[in-house]
């Protein structure tokens, strides 16, 4: 196989795992919002600690994207 | 319809204005010279002849761009504390427009600070806000026009694009359907390239910068541990405290104190590929845009990434702010905390 191909295929693999990111990130924010819908009081605290766990969720996104970009780029 | 004075230059309504780069932005892009894209690298690049000392094991340094983008944004932080200074000692109560926006974004962050960290707000909020500020800083450099496409035309071993002169010293990189519309004034073709190094590359887009980062914040919450919680701070990590004592529990602690240390060494990778990660993609995705749309399509995403990169910025420092405090707080109580 042609090595730019056998690249392309890669970095198109690699992001396969976004997958669980991505559902990590809707249980994330289901999550949130239903807490934040029985106590809107806590909202901000909620809002906080949503985003931060969205952060982590996407930080293993992040890797796989970075793994892609190494392969096209370097 | 729009009376107000505000949306006016001129006397001529802005939207005409929008309208008019528009209509600039179609005719450079189908009559003159249709974008290209640009070969993206990873590695910051250096100006050409610029090697500034070598050293014996690590290398040689450069001037890169990216240096140049992070010395901007120091020099722009400089002038905004000098103006909140300067605001501050007016003896105006309520400062206004800049500084009052300075102000509500430094507020908002000592509030948080304060609900997570409590006594020690005091040692943790500098590091929060100056984090915040500099990743904002220098994440929303990337949606200013000229960085990242005005620089050196240098030639190039492989990938390289043609180019032409448009004036006299000034020359633009060719896209394949420019090139068989110029002919002849076309300079370089097959295997002669030309690439391009930006005056100025968004220093986020380089590890160096992101890493360091991430250095500083996880060597700080070590340092701000030690200081509160003294030498028992990293029993943390050596857990000897339940070793002998408790059967078989002692030794899965001192397994999960092994574990911390990984924890933290892991800490400096996602710190520093997250924000990475996240404006290097957003850099390929706006040359990408502008390639295959040259106009308008790109507004739309620059959108997106004034979004992320104040996003990233709030989660660089914010996550800092939460480590730090934590760590100042002690293992013993939260750990109780995740017990019930």
């Amino acid at each position: 196989m042609d090595v730019e191909a056998a690249r392309l295929i890669g970095a198109g693999l690699a992001m396969i795992g976004t997958i669980g990111a991505g559902a990590g990130i809707g249980i994330v924010v289901s999550g949130a919002v239903q807490g934040m819908a029985r106590n809107p009081d806590a909202a901000g605290n909620v809002q906080t600690n949503m985003i931060l766990g969205i952060a982590f969720a996407e930080a293993v996104a992040i890797y796989c994207l970075v793994v892609a970009l190494i392969i096209l780029f370097v | 319809m729009d009376n107000s004075k505000k949306h006016r230059i001129l006397g001529i309504p802005n939207r005409y204005y929008v309208l008019a780069c528009i209509i600039l932005g179609a005719v450079a892009a189908y009559v003159f010279y249709y974008p290209v894209l640009p070969h993206v690298q990873m590695p910051s690049e250096a100006y050409p002849g610029t090697l500034l000392f070598t050293l014996p094991v690590i290398g040689e340094f450069y001037w890169t761009n990216t240096l140049t983008a992070i010395v901007i944004v120091d020099i722009l932080l400089i002038i905004m504390a000098w103006a909140v200074r300067r605001a501050a000692k007016s003896g105006e109560l309520v400062p206004k427009g800049f500084s009052g926006a300075l102000e509500a974004l430094l507020e908002a962050i000592h509030n948080m600070t304060e609900d997570t960290a409590g006594k020690w707000t005091k040692a943790i909020f500098p590091f929060f806000a100056t984090i915040t500020l500099l990743v904002l800083l220098v994440n929303w450099m990337e949606l200013i026009p000229g960085v990242d496409s005005i620089g050196y035309i240098v030639p190039m071993e492989h990938k390289g694009t043609p180019i032409k002169e448009v004036l006299p010293g000034f020359f633009t990189l060719l896209s394949e359907r420019d090139v068989a519309k110029y002919g002849s004034e076309v300079i370089g073709g097959e295997h002669e390239g030309y690439g391009l190094v930006a005056f100025v590359r968004v220093a986020s887009t380089d590890l160096n910068f992101t890493v360091a980062l991430a250095l500083i914040s996880v060597v700080m919450t070590q340092v701000l541990g030690f200081k509160s919680l003294g030498w028992s701070y990293f029993t943390k990590y050596i857990n000897v405290k339940t070793l002998f004592t408790v059967p078989i529990f002692g030794v899965i602690d001192f397994g999960v104190g092994l574990l911390e240390i990984i924890s933290e060494f892991s800490k400096i990778l996602s710190f520093s590929f997250r924000l990475f990660g996240n404006i290097f993609a957003g850099s390929v995705l706006l040359f990408v845009i502008g390639t295959l749309v040259p106009v308008f399509a790109q507004s739309i995403f620059l959108l997106l990434e004034f979004f992320i990169g104040a996003i990233q910025a709030l989660i660089f420092g914010l996550l800092t702010m939460i480590f730090m405090s934590l760590a100042v707080a002690g293992h013993g109580d939260h750990g109780e905390e995740a017990a019930h």
